[in-house]
């Protein structure tokens, strides 16, 4: 019994000390921004990520452990450009904590620190679920991933003064390693440039944009809507007309108007990783893209 | 497991949310259940849901109050409809409601067909999310429910026909935004179910008994084990509701 009382205080003095040997909280709303996080921060922070790879991010189930952990967190780190409007305008008014509110250090949007793509001219409900900040889907151009890295950093190091130097460090670090792998996916990507693709759902301007693809058409008539048959025979007939080498899909997608595609036209879909854990190679960031990379090549004749 | 998340600041407004709803569902549950329309909660969101949709096409201004308005109008001439449909064919009243379910569902589709915004208003209205709810949220709930529970036992059988229907969707279009469809069906089915293995007069105390219960319960597990709460709390009630009909003396 006494054994027994001196393992249960054992692990009760454990458990008391766990959260404070790690000094930043960090809540991420995509495992993107919670491997990004965990680059810069090593180990003087404790990541949570309230995503996984295989769930859309637009739309997720509530769990009571969102609104604890955020509660706890000392830095929030979204992607931003309303691509969490679904839930994270709730999460935040629930979680009752101050420090991590729009506007406060404690809020970093990853979108407000790169070049948006497709920022719509006019905001027209019939445009579809359009995103007035342009379409947030950023993490598919790793050059993005670096400029998110630097302003990351910066906004760790105002969070934890007293970790500046680590941080700094490890961007430093972090940077030259990110900027030799791009120059490495760069080259071996080079074959794709100009490749006529089709894509299922509006989210890869940041890749096409990054690697010279060139998209022929999607599969949604508007980004957020199902296709009609009408809108599908006109598909069929641009894709006679211009005939693309793959058609694209997060893994999250549903594959049933790809498979649909693919099995009318011949062309290869291609599913992506999309984000850290998307795939078994996609185990980190290095991992996604050097799985993208090879899974595009892997679709070309 | 996470323990933190058994704190009562989180899981406090949803577990209200949770008792309002019962308030009003768990005696409107065996109403159901005597009439033989189990579904009919389903088709009254989807037809509120509907009323949304077609004040979006309208051009109405997705938010405020505009949007309860149309759920529910929509919903109370359900309720009209159904009331008429069970004067005139009472025996294939089920059925009608069941195609009712199906038909006012498949028109959102097509209203949507040209407004997919219109889609996360169907989809926020028919799935609630009972976490985010807050105490503000409450407050025209608990009024209705005030409101409600009265008239229904002050009536009781003068409350007629349309007057069943009519608050019957009332209190749905009000539910089903706060904890979603799913929720709402199982408050109003399940709770009523366990009651029917009890004798009269202990009814209704079962239901709320296993009501009450099955929320508590269901919230908790969902923050120790970190899973989605509306559907810990639906198996949750489930599990009460069984043990309370085996704890019933065999007739």
């Amino acid at each position: 019994m006494k054994t027994l009382n001196r393992v249960f205080a054992g692990l009760l003095t454990l458990l008391a000390t766990l959260p404070a040997a790690a000094e930043i909280r960090v809540f991420a709303c995509e495992p993107e921004w919670s491997a990004l996080a965990r680059e810069l921060g090593g180990d003087r922070v404790s990541v949570f990520t309230a995503t996984t790879a295989r769930q859309d991010p637009h739309h997720i189930e509530a769990r009571p452990s969102l609104i604890a952990r955020l509660r706890q967190a000392d830095l929030l780190v979204c992607t931003g450009a309303e691509l969490e409007t679904g839930w994270l305008p709730m999460l935040l008014r629930q979680s009752g904590n101050a420090g991590v509110q729009p506007g406060r250090p404690g809020y970093f949007e990853a979108a407000n620190h790169v070049r948006m793509l497709e920022i719509p001219a006019r905001l027209d409900r019939a445009e579809g679920d359009v995103h007035a900040a342009g379409n947030p889907h950023i993490q598919t151009d790793p050059r993005n991933i670096g400029a998110v890295a630097t302003a990351l950093a910066r906004r760790l190091a105002e969070i934890d003064p007293a970790g500046a130097d680590h941080y700094q460090t490890r961007q430093r670090d972090f940077a030259q390693r990110w900027d030799a792998a791009i120059k490495r996916w760069e080259q071996q990507a080079a074959p794709l440039r100009g490749v006529r693709i089709v894509v299922q759902h509006k989210g890869f301007p940041y890749l096409e944009n990054w690697l010279g693809l060139r998209q022929v058409a999607t599969l949604e008539p508007r980004p957020g809507m199902e296709p009609t048959s009408g809108y599908l025979v006109e598909v069929l007939e641009k894709l006679k007309r211009e005939p693309a080498k793959m058609i694209l899909r997060a893994v999250y997608n549903d594959d049933r108007a790809s498979v649909w595609l693919s099995e009318r036209t011949g062309i290869p879909v291609v599913t992506l990783p999309y984000t850290v854990g998307g795939s078994d190679q996609a185990g980190n960031l290095f991992g996604l893209f050097d799985d993208t990379v090879r899974r595009l090549l892997g679709a070309m004749p | 497991m996470n323990p933190a998340a058994l704190d009562f600041s989180i899981l406090g407004p949803a577990l209200c949310a949770g008792l309002l709803v019962l308030a009003t569902h768990v005696p409107m549950g065996r109403q159901v259940l005597a009439r033989g329309i189990v579904f009919i909660d389903l088709a009254i969101a989807q037809i509120a849901a509907l009323g949304v949709i077609a004040a979006g096409v309208l051009g109405w201004e997705p938010q405020g109050p505009a949007v309860q308005v149309a759920a529910v109008g929509a919903a109370l001439l359900g309720a009209m409809l159904l009331t008429f449909t069970e004067k005139r064919w009472p025996e294939v009243q089920e059925a009608l409601i069941g195609a009712l379910f199906v038909l006012a569902a498949c028109a959102g589709i097509l209203l949507l067909a040209n407004n997919p915004h219109g889609g996360e208003h169907l989809r926020n209205l028919l799935v609630g999310q009972i976490l985010w709810v807050n105490y503000g949220q409450l407050l025209p709930v608990a009024l209705l429910t005030a409101v409600i529970l009265p008239l229904w036992f002050g009536l009781g059988e003068r409350l007629g026909r349309a007057g069943f229907y009519m608050m019957f969707a009332v209190a749905v279009t009000a539910s089903v935004q706060l904890v979603g469809v799913y929720l709402v069906f199982a408050s109003l089915i399940i709770p009523a179910l366990a009651g029917r293995f009890h004798p009269a007069r202990r009814q209704l105390a079962v239901g709320y008994g296993v009501g009450v219960l099955g929320y508590v319960l269901g919230l908790a597990l969902s923050a120790v084990f970190d899973l989605p709460s509306g559907a810990v709390v639906v198996w949750a009630l489930a599990t009460v509701a069984l043990t309370a009909a085996a704890m019933a003396k065999r007739k």
